[in-house]
């Protein structure tokens, strides 16, 4: 099997030296005494990996570097310091020659950059190497990313949804936290083996999960009432269930009311106005990101004063058991103290059909 | 201070007789309705697959059922089981709260099922059966009715959930040391079992296939009836030699429960320990006497189910039975305490609890696992996770007394042991175990919307 596979020599070199992130600041982070960590991640995880496949990769610290040990062809050769185009050129051969998979050590930046040009027409793994990683393409150390990609030849996987997220770097690094998510990649993950109790043992397919998640909610959401809708892809398979999949959008934030989207991709103050005819309405989300972010990242539309508005109480969190159990506790972080406290605790999350989970929800 | 840790019967002091409730209840049962007539189930309805003296323990209204002496002779083997005084938690816990529990891990095949598999074997060799056929999920019942079918010369197919059976090896093998004949469910052995592997050949299965799969076996085959592990009046009945063992070691120390409580997944252990104590509250001598079902927040039959006829399986092929129910096609999510995933209760023991005799209460997976690690520490034993519902209500009690200053009396019935159940606690102990809960509000809302039939 084909694996596309990429480093970005500067990512990661930020964080040491008091940076929020590194690109475009490659130079300032080497002149603040910063080194090098991606390839040095890279190595650990290609030192590890064992798998019958083909390494598609660049030149230098931007792969060949890392991949001494495997069975390699270099497809792509930058020039002076690689920069975000030189990841994106060698994506576009990568696919070209017929990967399957691509695999890049980096972080959010990286990833954002891969995803631009992967999109979802192969699956994308992370060997975390960043300053920031809130996307969930990532694995958890660069040895569980060899595991994976061992998996992965061997058919062993299945494929997940995962958030590709950034912020705004020059924002992030005036101390504001603005995130987005930038779309949804494809990336493998180890299906676990659920034990079933008495009834049987079973791991439930993402897709098979959502579709549960999205029939019970079609089922409990009540006529007359405003919903609001999240990001994301467990949420839009309830839009889908409701015949609104191509009225939904994907990454904003909608309402959806008596079957009809009354509201797209709306902002806070459109979502305000809205409220204030509404009786009763309820939001449903789902969490963003690796850490699991209910509030506070990506949906920051979702504000405290919309929270409020809509009422604790009226908040419905729906996440896949995967999901759940890669973000072992949800974040909230509204800007609002008060109301954080108020969301933290614990919550019931809809895991599945007429199916739940108690989850410790923590401030950010 | 010598005081007694275990408080033992002789033998000779076996119950000569099951205690049947339904000679004391204020109001009878619902019947069971043949849902293709919608009257009551007659017995000939059921006696292509049930010997007719268990049929008849299923409908009496007779107050005592003696005991056959050859089902005496077996129970010996373990019974009287012993009524453990749990001084060790007790004082672990520094409550002033007196905690007893029955110890049914003490049975060969390690908890309670056996009192009524030996019953039920018996009284189908009377019958001329040759063979029970009968599905097992995570092994307990299965493993009990190879073992009493052994006993009685009769010969036994379980149809183990597939997925268990590929992972629970030793359940498997402990079944075939009791000489069963096992299959991996769904099998090629009938014709609904070889239905749903055409449709699927990787399928785990699931309780439901493989309850099919043996009540078919059963339905075709002149030589063999089907057996059930718990729900059905006669289990309970038979499971009463609990309770009755336990009030007279209680009355040999002069004792008597303020509170009871049990785990319950269909009912029978917990009923079966508690309805001779429960008779006393019902004729109006033990009016304080409180007795409590313990079940889990996953799948809270008692606590948010609606009391009304639905079907015991998911397939739709049992009668319609009165009792609390999520709806016999709500897959109970994948908790460890796997006996105590049904969808249903026993028709007894929720029709006491509807007329407000009985109570119930529901836990989340890590409490349940935390009071049980704790009982491991304090007495030793390494319960079954369903067991460990009823210890974290006892340990709540206990505190509440120390709380309050009051000496109750706590019993409940210690149904087995897990000790195939290290899996669970591996996770529990690992910090991985998920609390599931069941959406009742959200359910609610949703069931609101879905147009009544009845």
């Amino acid at each position: 099997m084909k694996i596309g596979f990429l480093i970005n020599p500067i990512a990661g070199m930020g964080g040491s030296v008091g940076l929020k992130g590194t690109d475009g600041l490659a130079d300032e982070a080497l002149n603040r005494g910063a080194r090098p960590i991606a390839l040095e991640r890279a190595k650990k995880c290609m030192h590890e990996l064992n798998a019958d496949s083909f390494i598609l990769t660049c030149s230098d610290e931007m792969g060949e570097a890392a991949v001494l040990n495997q069975n390699y062809e270099v497809v792509y050769s930058f020039e002076g310091t690689s920069t975000n185009d030189d990841t994106k050129t060698a994506c576009k051969l990568f696919l070209d020659k017929g990967a399957e998979l691509l695999l890049f050590c980096g972080g959010d930046g990286t990833a954002r950059d891969v995803y631009s040009v992967v999109g979802n027409d192969i699956p994308i793994l992370g060997i975390p190497a960043g300053v920031k990683m809130h996307s969930a393409v990532f694995a958890i150390s660069p040895k569980s990313a060899a595991k994976l990609v061992e998996l992965f030849v061997e058919g062993k996987t299945e494929l997940r949804d995962a958030e590709v997220m950034d912020t705004d770097e020059e924002a992030y690094r005036r101390n504001e936290l603005r995130m987005k998510v930038f779309g949804y990649a494809s990336t493998p993950y180890e299906p676990v083996l659920v034990q079933q109790g008495k009834s049987l043992f079973q791991s439930v397919s993402e897709e098979g999960a959502k579709e549960e998640i999205a029939k019970f909610a079609c089922e409990f959401m009540i006529p007359e009432e405003l919903y609001i809708l999240g990001a994301g892809t467990t949420i839009h398979k309830i839009a889908e269930l409701l015949g609104l999949s191509d009225e939904k959008t994907l990454l904003g934030v909608d309402a959806v009311k008596n079957g009809k989207v009354v509201g797209k991709d709306l902002n806070e103050r459109e979502l305000l106005q809205l409220l204030e005819h509404e009786p009763r309405t309820r939001i449903l989300v789902s969490p963003i990101g690796a850490q699991g972010f209910v509030f506070g990242r990506g949906n920051q539309q979702l504000s405290a004063e919309v929270i409020e508005k809509v009422g604790v109480e009226n908040v419905i969190v729906l996440a896949t058991p995967q999901k759940l159990m890669e973000t072992p506790v949800l974040m909230v972080d509204t800007g609002s103290d008060e109301l954080d406290e108020q969301l933290s605790g614990y919550m019931s999350v809809v895991c599945g059909y007429r199916l739940a989970q108690r989850k410790e929800v923590r401030s950010g | 201070m010598n005081e007694k840790v275990k408080i033992l019967l002789d033998e000779e002091e076996i119950p000569k007789a099951w205690y049947n409730i339904q000679a004391d209840m204020p109001s009878p049962l619902d019947p069971p309705i043949n849902p293709a007539t919608m009257e009551p189930v007659k017995p000939d309805d059921l006696a292509p697959i049930f010997p007719m003296e268990l049929i008849k323990q299923e409908m009496t209204t007779e107050r005592w059922i003696p005991i056959p002496e050859e089902v005496r002779e077996v129970y010996r083997l373990w019974r009287p089981s012993p009524l453990y005084r749990a001084l060790r938690l007790e004082k672990k816990l520094k409550t002033p709260a007196k905690i007893y529990y029955k110890w049914e891990g003490v049975s060969p095949p390690g908890s309670h099922k056996p009192n009524t598999a030996i019953a039920q074997a018996y009284y189908n060799m009377k019958d001329g059966i040759e063979r029970i056929a009968t599905e097992t999920g995570a092994g307990q019942w299965g493993s009990a009715l190879a073992f009493g079918t052994m006993l009685f010369g009769l010969k036994c197919t379980v149809y183990m959930v597939g997925a268990s059976y590929d992972r629970k090896p030793y359940r498997k093998v402990m079944m075939e040391m009791w000489n069963a004949e096992l299959y991996r469910s769904p099998s090629k052995n009938t014709e609904f079992g070889r239905k749903i592997l055409a449709e699927d050949p990787d399928t785990p299965g699931s309780l439901g296939i493989a309850i099919s799969e043996g009540v078919e076996d059963a339905a075709t085959h002149d030589d063999t009836h089907y057996a059930l592990g718990s729900v059905l009046n006669h289990v309970m009945l038979h499971q009463s030699v609990i309770g009755l063992e336990a009030k007279k070691a209680f009355e040999q120390i002069d004792e008597y429960p303020d509170v009871i409580y049990g785990c319950v997944g269909g009912g029978s252990n917990f009923f079966g320990s508690c309805s001779p104590f429960v008779a006393d509250k019902l004729k109006g001598d033990k009016p304080d006497l409180k007795v409590v079902g313990c079940e889990p927040r996953a799948c809270p039959t008692l606590t948010k189910g609606l009391y009304q006829y639905d079907f015991g399986d998911c397939a739709e092929m049992t009668p319609l039975i009165k009792m609390f129910t999520l709806g016999h096609t709500f897959v109970p999510p994948p908790i460890h305490a796997g006996g105590l995933r049904y969808h249903g209760d026993a028709p007894l023991l929720c029709k006491l609890v509807k007329d407000g005799w009985i109570d119930a209460v529901a836990y989340h997976q890590n409490e349940v696992f935390k009071a049980a690690k704790l009982f491991a520490e304090t007495e030793g034993i390494i319960i079954a996770p369903e067991t460990a519902h009823e210890v974290k209500a006892v340990i709540d009690e206990a505190l509440r007394c120390k709380e309050e200053g009051k000496e109750e009396v706590i019993f409940f019935n210690n149904s087995g042991h897990g000790h195939f159940d290290m899996g669970s606690y591996d996770v529990f102990l690992r910090g991985k175990l998920v609390d599931y809960e069941y959406p009742a509000e959200l359910v609610k809302q949703s069931l609101a919307k879905v147009p009544k039939v009845e």
